[in-house]
């Protein structure tokens, strides 16, 4: 059974280099988490991004996560995925993660499509022979033809989500993270993503989506998360959290700039 | 699913009371990191191999272009090497080809640690990595570079002295093995001070630049007597590796001293890489 128990997690983010008057330029433009300085202790300023974060998913939960930019729910995702390690408190997991954060596989824009999803696939875990006799279904899936044999620098934007989505459909993840921008893609194309996005989900065990998407967020999910400041504010069925985000976000509207 | 969604948000209740017997907790220390990193050398091997592919790409020599430089630099230096030090070419060029080429594998695995972390942040945001992985890669990259080298030299070396070619010659092995073994900590240490300290990686060059001079690499290491040759022959780390590679090249064997000055080196060095790995490793994500 997958889980995923996370218990008062904080994470800070020290920043490094920052001059004096920069410093004081952050502090007033606290967009996302609080800038601690008080602590005389502390050499550096850092960022909360985190705060007193606890939850726990189990098997068949679809947890979406909502809140404004910089709410942290990039850096809740990234706590899961383990490339972040919290400040404070824990993380315990049974099961394989696996992150999907940006569709770009990131790995060199001069090698082909299929070099590029042959080492993204290991990255992400797979052996060689695993990646390798998935190439038809990601030749399929991809739709991209030709073009796999081109380098992925000669690629549009589309493709290069349509190259990433596919490696993305033959994973098999038993926790699955997932990071917005998952919208690039022509209309047929997002059309066959979301499709797919549901199937992986259905065979995920537990997925985590950060999603500025409502019906995204509708259609995969069976919970929400609401993160403001990096505090989960709220957590619960999905159209409570969601109305409970649309009418906090029409307060802020309503009284504009004040602070 | 409303009762689903019900049960579970009472679980997330019940969440500090829960069992955690068969969880793992999320966290890699640093021995943890160097053993799945070196059991995924499918992956690392690959990420280096890669590397070398794309010096290849759209040129029709590739990383031969290292090697042709070098081979033009010892033919001009051999010239100068042989009027300066009063050698015979039979004698001098094989000493400078051969120690060039373990320089420059020894010098491009320290230079290219510096930025080990800097230029990988693209993998390591992205997904769950074991940094060691990035050091795998480095020296494996540099071995197959080295190798690209050592085929000018085996010319080199057939052209102007034909009886170094002999058995002798598979001793560069265990030489290559210790540059390797030492050369995973070394990128992981200074991947990490340069990644934290940026103004690091400008010291490293300019003192990289300095040892070339200072190490016999260009000059007979004979030539030097008494404190001097302590200094910067007996006494010096660098000419100790180049040493392990060189001698068996050249025909000789390495020295005793040489091979106990590494015992040292990669003692010392593993010792304080894996402390300073297991105690930094979850803050390198930070520093990038």
């Amino acid at each position: 059974m997958a889980t995923i128990l996370v218990e008062n997690v904080d994470l800070d983010y020290p920043i490094y280099g920052m001059q004096r008057s920069l410093r004081r330029a952050f502090f007033q433009n606290a967009a996302g988490g609080f800038i601690n300085k008080k602590d005389p202790h502390h050499r550096h300023v850092t960022v909360s991004a985190l705060t007193q974060v606890s939850f726990q998913l189990t098997d068949g939960d679809r947890l979406g996560l909502i809140g404004h930019n910089g709410a942290g729910k990039s850096s809740l995702l990234k706590v899961l995925a383990g490339v972040y390690h919290p400040t404070r408190g824990k993380v315990w997991v049974d099961g394989k993660i696996t992150s999907l954060f940006e569709l770009a596989l990131g790995v060199d824009a001069d090698d082909t499509g299929y070099e590029t999803v042959v080492t993204a696939g290991m990255l992400l875990g797979m052996t060689q022979a695993e990646i390798e006799s998935k190439i038809p279904e990601i030749e399929r899936f991809s739709e991209l033809g030709e073009y796999l044999s081109l380098p992925v620098r000669t690629y549009s934007m589309g493709m290069t989500t349509r190259l990433g989505f596919s490696l993305a459909t033959v994973l098999e993840p038993e926790i699955l993270l997932i990071d917005e921008g998952i919208g690039a893609g022509d209309a047929r194309f997002t059309e066959r993503a979301s499709k797919r996005l549901h199937e992986l989900a259905r065979q995920s065990a537990i997925m985590v989506l950060a999603s500025h998407t409502d019906d995204l967020i509708r259609q995969i999910c069976n919970k929400a998360a609401l993160l403001t400041s990096g505090r989960i504010i709220k957590i619960g069925p999905v159209d409570e959290i969601l109305s409970e985000y649309h009418s906090e976000k029409a307060r802020l509207e309503a009284q504009p700039a004040a602070e | 699913m409303h009762l689903r969604t019900k049960h579970m948000s009472d679980q997330v209740a019940e969440a500090g009371a829960f069992s955690r017997g068969h969880l793992r907790l999320l966290v890699t220390t640093g021995p943890e990191d160097l053993l799945h990193g070196l059991q995924r050398y499918d992956l690392w091997s690959r990420i280096g191999f890669m590397e070398i592919k794309r010096r290849y790409r759209r040129t029709v020599i590739g990383p031969f272009w290292g090697t042709i430089s070098l081979a033009i630099f010892i033919a001009v230096m051999s010239t100068v090497g042989i009027g300066l030090w009063k050698q015979t070419l039979g004698e001098y060029m094989p000493f400078l080809a051969s120690g060039m080429m373990v320089w420059l594998l020894i010098s491009t695995m320290i230079n290219e640690s510096c930025t080990l972390f800097v230029n990988s942040q693209h993998l390591f945001s992205r997904m769950r990595m074991d940094y060691s992985i990035l050091a795998f890669a480095l020296v494996w990259r540099n071995l197959i570079g080295f190798l690209h080298n050592l085929a000018v030299y085996l010319l080199i070396a057939i052209v102007v002295l034909p009886a170094l070619i002999n058995l002798s010659l598979l001793w560069i092995i265990p030489g290559l093995f210790l540059i390797s073994l030492n050369g995973v900590w070394v990128a992981l240490l200074l991947g990490m001070t340069c990644v934290r300290f940026r103004d690091v990686q400008q010291l490293i060059i300019t003192l990289l630049q300095i040892s070339l001079f200072i190490t016999p690499v260009f000059w007979p290491p004979d030539l030097l007597t008494g404190i001097t040759a302590l200094v910067f022959v007996k006494f010096n780390p660098l000419y100790s590796f180049i040493d392990v590679v060189r001698a068996p090249l050249l025909g000789k064997t390495p020295m005793l001293s040489s091979y106990a000055m590494i015992a040292l080196i990669t003692l010392v060095g593993w010792i304080a890489t894996l402390r300073l790995f297991s105690r930094f490793r979850k803050r390198i994500a930070f520093w990038v």
